[in-house]
Formats: structure tokens, sequence, C-alpha cells
């Protein structure tokens, strides 16, 4: 199976965001082929390189989202009313008021707007320039003074018309692509964003285009990362682009053949923005295994009295009542330690960091074993790679109860770490802790450290319930979070899509007869299953193979199978 | 109990009609909900007022939480413009779907619904536009536009000092001394070019105008009269004659030109943020890009003035300023980003004085003179600057009313792109 990998800021950039995720998943689906269709954020992303790509990549496609070159071509006076025609769309569907009954409505009119504009660009190009034009403008305006546009959208200057406007050209940008030929995203059997947003509209235009299946994988949600990134604008600017992005996301969304939400918070998300339930299957990410393996099978090494946060220092994770909860612990089990094992993020993390160690230093004398012994203070900030804490595994290892504290939590990735160790755990109801944790460690509110206090002393005074719940906890996460497991439900995904999915490319011998079964699913076997010389079209290529696809029991089925 | 309730109801006293039907619909429901079995706290709070049914300040956090959370975000909720901001931004403080039980919703989402329509609207004012960051005068580009006036002041002095060779030499030098400086002068500032465009090509039309605004006339006037019978010799009494003062003139007002360019987008901003539509913008526009034509002619007109006297020739006043005016309206069109119209009317202005010249010289040929009579009535009319004035002044004035049409389009003004 050829799959299109289509990743925005991402993956093969050395800088991009979830990388290691992309390449465990290429290396581990060997048996398929993929293309990767790039979209770079910045130019020192793109100056940054490649990472090393497996030989199961067959080719790479980037493109620039940071900057878009003006290809100058003018447009005739069909393609300007054509252009102006579908913008007015688009910006009538971004104004119009939000009544519950005429939504569906607005939504196929953005949608077609959306498919307008992307045809256009393919049969004209240069729509870069009309983007920016001042038809495009105009567009905006009257679509804000439109009678039924919505309040703040009425409210909108020039200055606002133009910021949206150029928005809309950045947001765009992936329709001037010539991506979407069949010699491109026409020729793979399967598309899969690793993102929503930009990164999934090439596929979305390739399903437009060519019928290629989407399947979209969100560990972040798109829609909400915009909602809390674009703080500064006017109103009238933030209501247009959300309601952009949020037909958008709804259109990719209702397109996608299946949807991968990372866990629950995303998929509530998406379901809120019009995803169907039933395309929605939640893949955990996965974590590598082996590094805590060694010290997940041997519980008995951790010392009784400690306590260990791992992480990185930001206010969000609320030290300060972790400091205060190991006080109440004090009371209780005077001999407990405290190990704070995270480098600070930014200047703020430094600030807070420092906040923290002189709440410790207040709260906590030195303390030593007798008259004579240099003492050292019960809270103890180290850092990963320090001489007392070499490794992640070695800072879990180190104590009996991994406490998280935080307040703010998305994905726990220290919780998953903990409960590969091993480790029994308490921690703030917050984020996807209780998804992640399941029955297997101790909740507690967020901001309570009484209570967070509570739980760790009734861990610390209980060894067997201890080790009870850290094994299951480690079974849990084996069962979960691994690396394989979340190889393994792609797999399943691809084959579940293109199963559904009519045979997309006709591998044709010498002769130029089809050759059925000549384009499998999966191939296991070294080489290929077909000559090399034999040619592949994508769908729409030769004429017999254009039209609808035929029914398995028709007569003609035998000839035209793999069209079918 | 329901009408103890009532009595609680969030904010009634002060803006009953803030709120729209959304929010009173789920009033009542809360109402009818709190009836229902109530967790401690709340059995605790209503009973409370059992027995003193007079509104306590400190209870009401009690019974509307959802106020006193509306009133920790309050900069989340004046700002939000969908629910489901209001949802993000809740969820980056840490509100979950648990949390969101404890204001008796189902999830983060209906919370955030409930608030948005809960937000006070009438006294909702536009904020004040703020204003852009204009752009300021700097002392690099300053100092550039300068560069080329100095460069042709000092050629033309040298032309002046010397003979021969020498005189030559001085003016190949000086006009490459001339050409880098305005390159460097057009580099920055706000005669630059934005750097997204193409570069535009427009250096040999213009190289071809100012040479001729040299050169152009002299040899008219030689070519319509027999000549010309020698070279330029650089003297501006020669046969040939050579006209410093409309070159020194036009690179001098690289400075006027660019301080005109700059006050024109200095002014364009307030325009920008304070129009609210695009034909509103336009209108305010429009005197403002005359404006700063005419303020960049007048310039012209007195830099012109000064070195005729200077340089003790004629001044040569309707060519050059007609010149001065097409040359700006191109570079002002072209750092705005129309790149298609300036050099299209700089190779047709050209065009036209190359075919004047040429018409003149074909006449001679035997049978062709006819070619070189209107050529010859323009000259015998209004002098040989004529052509060049005609050529130019149909170029500028084409150019000024291509300029009143684009430039007083808000999509000229957009700023440039930051690349993230």
């Amino acid at each position: 199976m050829r799959i299109g990998l289509l990743t925005e800021g991402g993956y093969p950039y050395v800088s991009g965001d979830a990388r290691l995720w992309c390449d465990r998943l290429v290396r581990g689906l060997e048996q398929h082929e993929f293309d990767i269709y790039a979209l770079s954020r910045s130019e020192r992303q793109e100056d940054e390189g490649w990472v090393e790509l497996p030989p199961q990549v067959s080719r790479v496609r980037t493109a620039p989202l940071w900057t878009a070159e003006d290809d100058g071509v003018g447009y005739g006076r069909r393609a300007r009313r054509r252009f102006a025609e579908c913008y007015g769309e688009l910006a009538a569907a971004l104004c119009a008021g939000g009544s519950e009954e005429s939504s569906v409505a607005e939504a196929d009119r953005f949608a077609n707007a959306l498919y307008g504009l992307a045809e256009l660009a393919r049969d004209e190009g240069g729509l870069v320039g009309a983007l920016r034009s001042e038809t495009a403008v105009r567009a905006l305006e009257r679509a804000c003074r439109a009678p039924g546009a919505r309040r703040t959208a009425r409210e909108a200057r020039v200055p606002d018309l133009l910021a949206v406007a150029a928005h809309l050209e950045q947001a765009l940008r992936p329709l001037s692509l010539d991506w979407y030929e069949d010699d491109g995203l026409g020729a793979v059997d399967l598309c899969h964003a690793t993102s929503g947003g930009p990164a999934a509209l090439p596929g979305l235009l390739a399903h437009h285009f060519g019928g290629v299946p989407l399947l979209v994988t969100e560990y972040g949600v798109r829609l909400r990362t915009h909602y809390l990134a674009d703080t500064e604008s006017t109103p009238a600017v933030r209501s247009l682009l959300a309601a952009f992005h949020g037909r958008l996301a709804a259109e990719i969304y209702g397109r996608a053949a299946i949807i991968t939400p990372g866990n629950t918070h995303a998929r509530r998300w998406q379901e809120r923005c019009g995803a169907d339930r039933e395309k929605l299957r939640t893949v955990y990410p996965g974590m590598e295994t082996s590094r805590f393996a060694e010290v997940g099978e041997s519980p008995e090494c951790a010392d009784p009295d400690t306590l260990v946060w791992v992480g990185r220092v930001e206010p969000t994770k609320d030290l300060i009542s972790l400091l205060h909860a190991f006080a109440e612990i004090r009371k209780e089990e005077p001999k407990t330690r405290l190990g704070i094992v995270g480098a600070p993020s930014g200047a703020e993390g430094t600030a807070y960091l420092g906040h923290c160690k002189a709440l410790a230093a207040q709260l906590f004398p030195d303390e030593a074993e007798g008259l004579h012994a240099v003492g050292d203070n019960p809270v103890s900030f180290e850092e990963i790679g320090g001489p007392e804490v070499p490794s992640l595994a070695e800072a879990y290892a180190s104590g009996a109860v991994t406490v998280l504290s935080s307040v703010v939590e998305g994905f726990p990735i220290s919780l998953v770490e903990a409960m590969l160790c091993g480790r029994a755990t308490v921690s703030t109801d917050v984020g996807a802790v209780v998804e992640v944790i399941g029955g297997t460690g101790l909740v507690v509110p967020p901001r309570n450290p009484r209570a967070l206090a509570e739980a760790c002393v009734a861990l610390l005074r209980d060894p067997e319930r201890r080790e009870r719940l850290g094994a299951a906890a480690r079974a849990r996460a084996l069962e979960l979070f691994t690396v394989e497991q979340n190889i393994t439900a792609f797999h399943g995904i691809y084959l579940e899509i293109v199963s559904r999915t009519p045979v997309h490319r006709v591998v044709l011998d010498d002769t130029g007869e089809p050759l059925p079964f000549a384009a499998p699913a999966e191939a296991h076997v070294p080489g290929r299953w077909t000559e090399h010389s034999a040619r592949v079209v994508a769908r729409g290529g030769p004429g017999w193979a254009a039209g609808p696809p035929v029914r398995a029991t028709t007569p003609v089925a035998a000839t035209e199978g793999a069209a079918g | 109990m329901s009408d103890l309730g009532e009595l609680d109801l969030p904010g009634t006293p002060g803006s009953p009609g803030a709120w729209d039907p959304q929010s009173e619909e789920w009033l009542v429901t809360e109402t009818a909900l709190r009836d229902g079995p109530a967790e401690a706290p709340g059995d605790r709070a209503t009973q409370t007022t059992g027995r003193k049914p007079a509104p306590v300040p400190g209870r009401r956090t009690a019974v509307d939480p959802v106020k006193a959370l509306m009133h920790r975000h309050r900069e989340l909720c004046e700002r939000a413009v969908d629910p489901l901001e209001i949802a993000a931004g809740l969820e980056a403080h840490g509100v979950t779907d648990r949390t969101a039980t404890r204001f008796r919703h189902r999830d983060v989402f209906s919370l955030a619904e409930e608030m948005y329509a809960r937000i006070p609207r009438d006294a909702d004012t536009p904020p004040p536009p703020t204003p852009r960051a204009t752009p300021r005068a700097r002392a690099d580009w300053a100092l550039l536009t300068l560069l080329p006036g100095a460069a042709c002041a000092a050629t033309a002095v040298a032309i002046h000092l010397t003979q021969g060779q020498s005189r030559l030499i001085a003016a190949v030098v000086g006009a490459l001394a001339v050409s880098l400086a305005l390159r460097a002068a057009l580099s920055r500032g706000p005669l630059a070019m934005p750097d997204r465009t193409h570069p535009t090509g427009t250096a040999t039309q213009t190289c071809w105008l100012v040479a001729y605004a040299a050169l152009g006339d002299g040899l008219l006037r030689a070519a319509v009269t027999g000549g010309p019978d020698a070279l330029p010799t650089g003297a501006a009494d020669a046969p040939w004659p050579l006209a410093t003062a409309p070159v020194l003139a036009l690179t001098l007002a690289c400075a006027p030109a660019a301080w005109s360019a700059h006050l024109f987008a200095v002014r364009v901003r307030p325009k920008l943020t304070a129009s609210r539509g695009l034909e509103e913008f336009a209108a305010s526009v429009r005197p403002l890009l005359l404006g700063t034509f005419s303020l960049h002619l007048c310039a012209l007109t007195t830099l012109l003035a000064l070195c005729a006297t200077a340089l003790n020739e004629p001044g040569a006043y309707a060519q050059a300023t007609t010149l001065g005016a097409l040359l700006f309206l191109a570079r002002l069109l072209t750092t705005h980003g129309f790149t298609h119209a300036p050099p299209l009317v700089l190779t047709v202005t050209a065009t036209a004085q190359a075919t004047a010249l040429a018409t003149v010289f074909a006449a001679r040929l035997p049978g062709c003179a006819f070619l070189s009579t209107p050529v010859e009535a323009l000259v015998a009319t209004w002098g040989p600057g004529s052509v060049q004035a005609l050529a130019c002044g149909i170029g500028a004035l084409t150019l000024l009313i291509h300029a009143t049409r684009k430039l007083t389009r808000a999509s000229a003004h957009a700023q440039p792109e930051h690349p993230c």
C-alpha cells in the first residue's frame, strides 16, 4: 500500500513536531510505501534539514507555508469572476450568524467555496495573488456588511478585513500546490494527516480530486491550539478566523474516513466540532518501553521512604502545592524524603524553580543523622544527567511513590513513564490522568495538598499495596502505551480503510491488460510481486478505468475487476 | 425553596436586560436543579437562607458558582468570540469535565456555553482601534537618498573642470557612481521594494529616460537642423549640448521623493485604522495621494530652478518635471506591489522618444521625408524639448490615473507579512 503521510512543521524536519512518532510509524510499517508531503513552518526549519529517512520512504515533497511565491499569473475576466464568486461564498459562510438550523447549509456552502477555489487554483494557478487582491478584501467587506452577518463581523474595520484576508491567504496556501495530480497525491492509496488544520487540507483536496481516503490523527486539536494562540487580534478578526478554522475542522472531520484522537480530551473536541462518533478511534501515543524494563522488573530496589516528582518545572505543575503536601506528610512520616527531578523550561520556569527552592528551604530545615554529621534538606532538586540521577529510569527508580501535582496537564507522559517503571503513583485529577491511570494509582483533586498528603501517606505505610498498584500500572502501560500497540493500531486502521475503498491503482501488464491483485494492500515478501516494468496508472488514467466502480457480480467483473 | 432560589438570581437587580433568552432558560433549569438532591455544601447554604432570607453578599458564590467563575476568568469572557474559545481557555486553566460537574454541567463545553451566553453585551463598545506601527524615519535611508545627488553634483563639477579625454572618463565614472548610488538609495527606506516581489526590470528604461534628458534634446535639435556633426563634448554650448541641470535636479530629487513617499505611508496609516469601509478609505486616501504628488513636484521644480541657476543652464522645466513625476509615480506604484503598469508605461515612453529620434533620421532616406513631419512640426512650434515633455507628460498622467485607482485600495497598504 502506498501511504501519503501529510505533515505540517513536523516529520521529516529535524526540528519538527511529533517527528519521533512519525519516524517510529514509518519504520514500524516497513511493508508499506510512504510518500511524505511536508509543509514547513519556517525558513529556519527548512535550513536545519531532515532526519534520516528509512528506505520505505519513496519520495518526499515539501512546500513552505511561511512564504508564498506569487507566480505573477493574472486572471482573465472569467477566472476573476469565478474567483470573486468562490471567495464571496467563502466569506459569506464565515460571516453568517451561527443559528443551529442554518449551520448545515453554511457548512455546505463553505465546502463548496473551498473546493471551488481549489479547482480554480488547479485550472488557472495564481491563487496567491488573487487571495491578496482587492477583490478578496471587497468580498470580505460585502460579506461582513450583509444582512444576517454576526455581530462581531459587522464591526470589522478596514485593518480587520486586511488582517483576515492575509490570514486566509496564508491558510489557503496548500490550495496552490501541485500535489494533487495523478503522479502526486492522486497516486497514493491513503492519505494520513499527522495533524488537523493545514496538514489535513492537502488530504481533503486529494479526497476531493482523486477520491483518496483520508485518515486524520490528532494528538492535540488544532482548533483548540488556534483559539489559545490567537489572543491579540481584534474581536472581528478572531471571530472570522475562528469561524474559518471551525468550519475547516468540521469539513476535515466530515470527509475523513477515520479520525484517531490521541486521548479522550482530543476526542471530545473532535466530537464537539462535528466528528462522527463511528469514525473515531482513540490511539494512544506509544512510548519506548525498553529503557524502563530493568527498573520496572525490579520494584524492590526503591527506597521505601522517598517520593519522586519528575517533569519539566513550570508553574502549571504546582510544585508549591506538592511542597505543602510534603509538609503534611512529614508530620505523619518524619523520615520521608522528596526528590524533585527536572529542568526548568524557559525564564518563567527558572523563576518558579527558584521560588520552589526558597519555599522548600523555608518549610524544611536541613537535617542530619547525628550531632556530628553534615545535614541536608529532605527535599532535593535534581536534573536528569546529574550525578544522583544519571537517567530518567534511575529517577523513577529512586522513589517508592511517584507524585504528579499538576493543575493543568495534557497527556501526562511522566505518569506513563512511572507506570512503565512499575511505581505506585499519586496524581491530581487533571487532563488525561484518569484515562491513563485507570484504576492502577491514586487520584486526588488538584490544588488540594491535604488530599495529596493523605494519599501519599496511605501508600507509604502500605508496601504491599504499593507493589500491587505498581505491578498493575506496569501491566496497564505495557498494554496501552507502547510503540508496538500504536503501530499495530495504525496498521489495522490502514487495512480497514483500504478494505472499504475501491482499488485505486490499476497495474497494466506488457500488453496493456490489467493485472488483478497486482497492487496488494500489503506485501510481506521481499521485493515485488509483479515485475517492475508493469505500468501503474492512477484511477482516471486510462479511459476504460475511468468509469464508476464496477460491481463484482456483474459479468464484466472478470475483466475489469481491478477497476471495480 | 424555589422562591428563595430566585431571590439569589445573580445580578437580577443590576442589569436584567443584559442577558439573552438562553441564559434565562438556564436560570430556570438551574433553579429546578437546585431543588433536587444537592451535594452537602449546597444544602447547608440553602438552610442558612431558610433562617435569614436577606441575601448575604458572601453567599452568592455558593449559589451561583458560575458567576464567580466568570469573574475569575473575566478577561477570557470579555475577549471570547464564541463558546469554544471560552472552553479552550478554561481547559488551559485546568478546568475539566469533572470540575464542570461542580457547576452542574455535563462538560466544559456546556459550561462555556452558559458563560458565553451570560456575558453582558449591552455595555459592549468596540475597543478603540489601536493604531498600527507607523514606519519611522530612519537615518540610514535618509542619508542614502542624498547619495545620488551628491554623486551627480560631483560629476557635474568634474565635467565642468575637465577637458577632452579626461572629461569623458569623468562622465563615465560619474554615471557609474550615480547609478550605484541610486541603487543603494532605492534599496531601503520608503522607496525600497518589498522583498516578496520580483525585480521588475525598470532599470533599462530609467537609464534611457535619464540619458535622453541629458542628451536627447540637443540631439533632436541637431538632427532637425541636419546634424549632428560631432559627438557631444560635454559643454553646454557645444553643437550637441549636454544638459546637466535636469539630471542633477532629478538625482537630487531622490531625497524629496523618499520623504514624500514616507509622508504618504505615515499619513495613510491613521486613515487605514480609522476607516470603517473600503470606499471611505479610498475617498480619504485620494487627496493624500494628490497632495504627496504635488509636494514632490514642487520640490522638484525648486531643485530644478536652483540647479539651473547654479550651473547657468536653461532650466528645461517641462521636460524635467514630467520625467520626475513619471519616475516618482512608477516607483511609488512598484513599492506598493503594482509591478505590472510601471515598466509598461516607462517602456512606452522610452519607445516614443526613440521613435521620435528615429523618424527624424529616417526622413533623410530618399522618399521618406514625410516621416519627420510631426516631430518637426512639434519642434518648430514648442522647441525640441516638447517631444520629451509630451512623452513623459502623457506617461505621468497615465500613471497618475492608474495610481489614483490602485493606491487608494486598502490591499495596497496591507502590512508586509512577517515570516514566522
